[in-house]
């Protein structure tokens, strides 16, 4: 099904690319998506196809952009970064596109963005959370429209800030992500509140571990004050399972899941979701009041039947900032996209936001709140939530190690 | 006092799902000489079928733990008769090509049949809670995992040691020409054993359900750790899998609790250890 409609939308691009010379201006403008497509994390790159077929059909509906339709592509990374490079080649050299977007893994973020120069076309990231690519490893062509590590633990910090724990201890996935998480979390929540203290009794058990028992009873009998835990996706669903059964929840310590609000996590657990939780995510459909997060709500529901995840709104305003910057150039010529780009202020369900010029990383919200059980809707939702505006968690420039401003003037 | 035996606990939950799991991996390979590439994804199906059995079929758990390794069973013998039997007397890598494009096979067909979203399925009323033993608090259902591999496991000894079919095995396994020229029937007994094997495979899934989350690709975790307990223990070797689960367990239980930073290294450093020093195994035959 899904392959099918793949095969269609490359044959359509295929007959609108053969088109003759005449239609040139209604060629459409051509999106490259590389995001996880097979295997255990699928479930994200299923998410990013959603938004990014809403966004493209409804702008394709009322006129395109610039008057050209638009039309999009997918490769799976299969979450490996030499994968993903290869994709990005194909996509470029091969297919033509004129943008590309994507990516569910730091890793991979990290691996491909030395490499994305040499394309020469706009790469916006949608999902990876890596400090890096808007850091030390950030360039003219790479832009970020997602949440990123240091923004989540900001918000974490201004959060366990106020809660009554001073001994706080981590349970997170062994890679860059989960140790990352702990180190900026420490970073800020010690600037915020001095006196708090960081325990060497930590947790990583190795992502995707299956059976985390073992590093619940350890945190258990460590008694801390209060606990980050950084697991996602399919680990976060299987350690709150297992945590629910050693009565992790029922322990007198406070917890802050990082990730705990993604859609896809709240759906599979269902009512094993403990409440009174408090729990971060990229995006909340419930977040924002405004008519352009209601209507995007309201069709994604209506098409795909169920609430959008964040990496769905995500792809969704990912699309919509190609478009936003097309139109400010005036052309799809990459090298003036990507100065649109810089700077850019987009209209998204998630709220507007604008892409920093020194880093390229979006000043996007983040969103914090307490799991409560709802008779509207058929997963937990946020009560009370917080909304932490872009500036609040943002850390300046001179703190990201990236000056892309510097070097153009230079 | 109370760490020691929850980490006790935790070593045995994971073992005892592994050992039923890896006893499946190699009775077909000590009989049928074949390394089932595809045996992970068989734990996959019966775990998805599970979900199936419980969520939309509406049957107990129970009856799903029951019904579905011998569903996946029966789709393993249809596997066996088909394709599997035309390559036994070629290379080995052949068979191992062949269990490899199963597992894909699989893996996609899941995701277009379930959807790649997370699915959990929850535990039977009766195994909900915890259960205090020496001050350490244990979930019920862990207890129950650890009890159904070992009576899974002394069924199976009892069956290769005690029952005709279980010798006729044995001697399949031996000399499969000899065994075919005393009136064995042999290609049965490889579809049978084949089955059987999925029947170890689906189980563990279907046990394993209502403690983990079920995703496409989840059997690839599992049949690396299989592999490591069948190395581990002796390819081909029954006890081998058990003490070999029984290793890794403790590496998981003890390993995690106490050394958490080496737990992701721990079970190639054995691996890497016995093939260094009893390259066939704990408690393998030289070939």
């Amino acid at each position: 099904m899904q392959r099918a409609r793949l095969l269609f939308a490359m044959l359509a691009a295929l007959l609108l690319a053969a088109a003759p010379a005449a239609a040139q201006e209604k060629q459409p403008i051509r999106i490259g998506a590389i995001y996880i497509l097979s295997g255990a994390f699928a479930t994200y790159g299923e998410f990013a196809r959603n938004g990014i077929q809403l966004a493209v059909d409804e702008i394709n509906e009322s006129g395109g952009i610039l008057g050209r339709p638009v039309a999009f592509m997918m490769e799976d990374s299969q979450g490996k970064a030499n994968v993903a490079i290869q994709a990005a080649r194909k996509l470029v050299f091969q297919e033509n596109v004129d943008l590309l977007m994507g990516l569910d893994s730091s890793g991979v973020a990290n691996g491909i963005a030395p490499v994305v120069p040499e394309l020469q076309r706009p790469f916006l990231i949608t999902h990876a959370a890596s400090p890096d690519v808007t850091g030390k490893l950030c360039n003219k062509w790479l832009f970020r429209n997602s949440v990123n590590v240091n923004q989540n633990m900001k918000a974490a910090a201004l959060v366990a800030k106020e809660l009554d724990a001073r001994r706080w201890t981590t349970i997170g996935p062994d890679y860059a992500f989960g140790h990352q998480s702990w180190e900026f979390f420490q970073k800020y929540l010690k600037a915020e509140k001095p006196d708090v203290e960081f325990m060497a009794e930590t947790a990583f058990p190795k992502f995707g571990a299956e059976d985390f028992t073992p590093f619940i009873n350890a945190v258990i009998a460590a008694k801390p004050d209060g606990v980050l835990i950084s697991e996602w996706g399919g680990d976060l669903v299987n350690f709150v399972r297992q945590a629910n059964n050693l009565g992790f929840f029922d322990q007198d310590f406070e917890l802050l899941m990082t990730l705990g609000a993604a859609t896809e996590v709240l759906y599979a657990l269902g009512d094993q979701m403990p409440e009174g939780k408090w729990v971060g995510t990229r995006y909340w459909f419930l977040g924002k009041d405004t008519p352009r997060n209601k209507a995007f709500v309201e069709a994604y529901h209506k098409r795909f039947g169920n609430y959008p995840s964040y990496n769905a709104q995500n792809a969704y305003a990912g699309v919509y900032t190609f478009k936003a910057a097309i139109e400010k150039a005036d052309t799809v010529e990459p090298e003036r996209v990507i100065e649109a780009m810089s700077g850019l202020e987009v209209e998204a369900p998630i709220g507007t936001y604008t892409i920093r010029r020194e880093d390229h990383q979006a000043l996007v919200d983040g969103f914090w709140g307490v799991t409560k059980a709802s008779g509207d809707y058929p997963i937990r939702i946020l009560e009370p939530m917080r909304v932490f505006a872009a500036a609040d968690i943002t850390p300046p420039p001179e703190e990201t190690g990236c000056n892309l401003q510097q070097t153009a003037e230079q | 006092m109370s760490t020691f035996v929850a980490a006790l606990l935790n070593s045995l939950d994971i073992g005892m799902l592994l050992f039923v799991i890896a006893s499946g991996l190699t009775i077909v390979f000590g009989v049928l000489g074949v390394l089932n590439f595809a045996h992970g994804a068989l734990y996959m199906l019966g775990a998805y079928f599970a979900l199936t059995a419980v969520r939309w079929i509406e049957l107990p758990f129970w009856a799903a733990l029951v019904i579905v390794p011998f569903a996946v069973a029966i789709l393993a013998a249809a596997v066996e008769r088909l394709a599997l039997r035309r390559i036994y007397a070629r290379h080995p890598t052949q068979a191992l090509l062949l269990t490899f494009a199963f597992l894909l096979i699989l893996n996609d067909a899941v995701r277009m049949i379930w959807g790649p979203g997370y699915q959990i399925i929850d535990p039977p009323r009766a195994l909900t809670g915890t259960f205090v033993l020496a001050g350490a608090v244990y979930p019920l259902y862990s207890l129950f995992v650890i009890a159904s591999g070992a009576a899974v496991g002394l069924a199976v000894w009892l069956l290769f040691s005690r029952t005709l079919i279980g010798k006729r095995i044995r001697a399949a396994a031996l000399d499969r020409d000899m065994a075919l020229a005393v009136g064995i029937d042999v290609p049965r007994l490889y579809t049978l054993v084949f089955a059987f094997g999925a029947w170890l495979a689906a189980f563990g899934g279907a046990l394993a359900a209502p403690m983990r989350a079920l995703g496409p690709a989840m059997g690839d975790r599992i049949i690396i750790e299989s592999f490591i307990i069948v190395v581990i223990g002796g390819l081909g070797s029954f006890p081998g899998a058990l003490l070999g689960a029984l290793i890794l367990g403790a590496l998981h239980g003890f390993g995690g609790r106490w050394f958490p930073q080496f737990d992701i290294v721990w079970p190639y450093v054995g691996m890497a250890l016995v093939l260094l020093l009893r390259p066939h195994g704990l408690l393998g035959r030289s070939a």
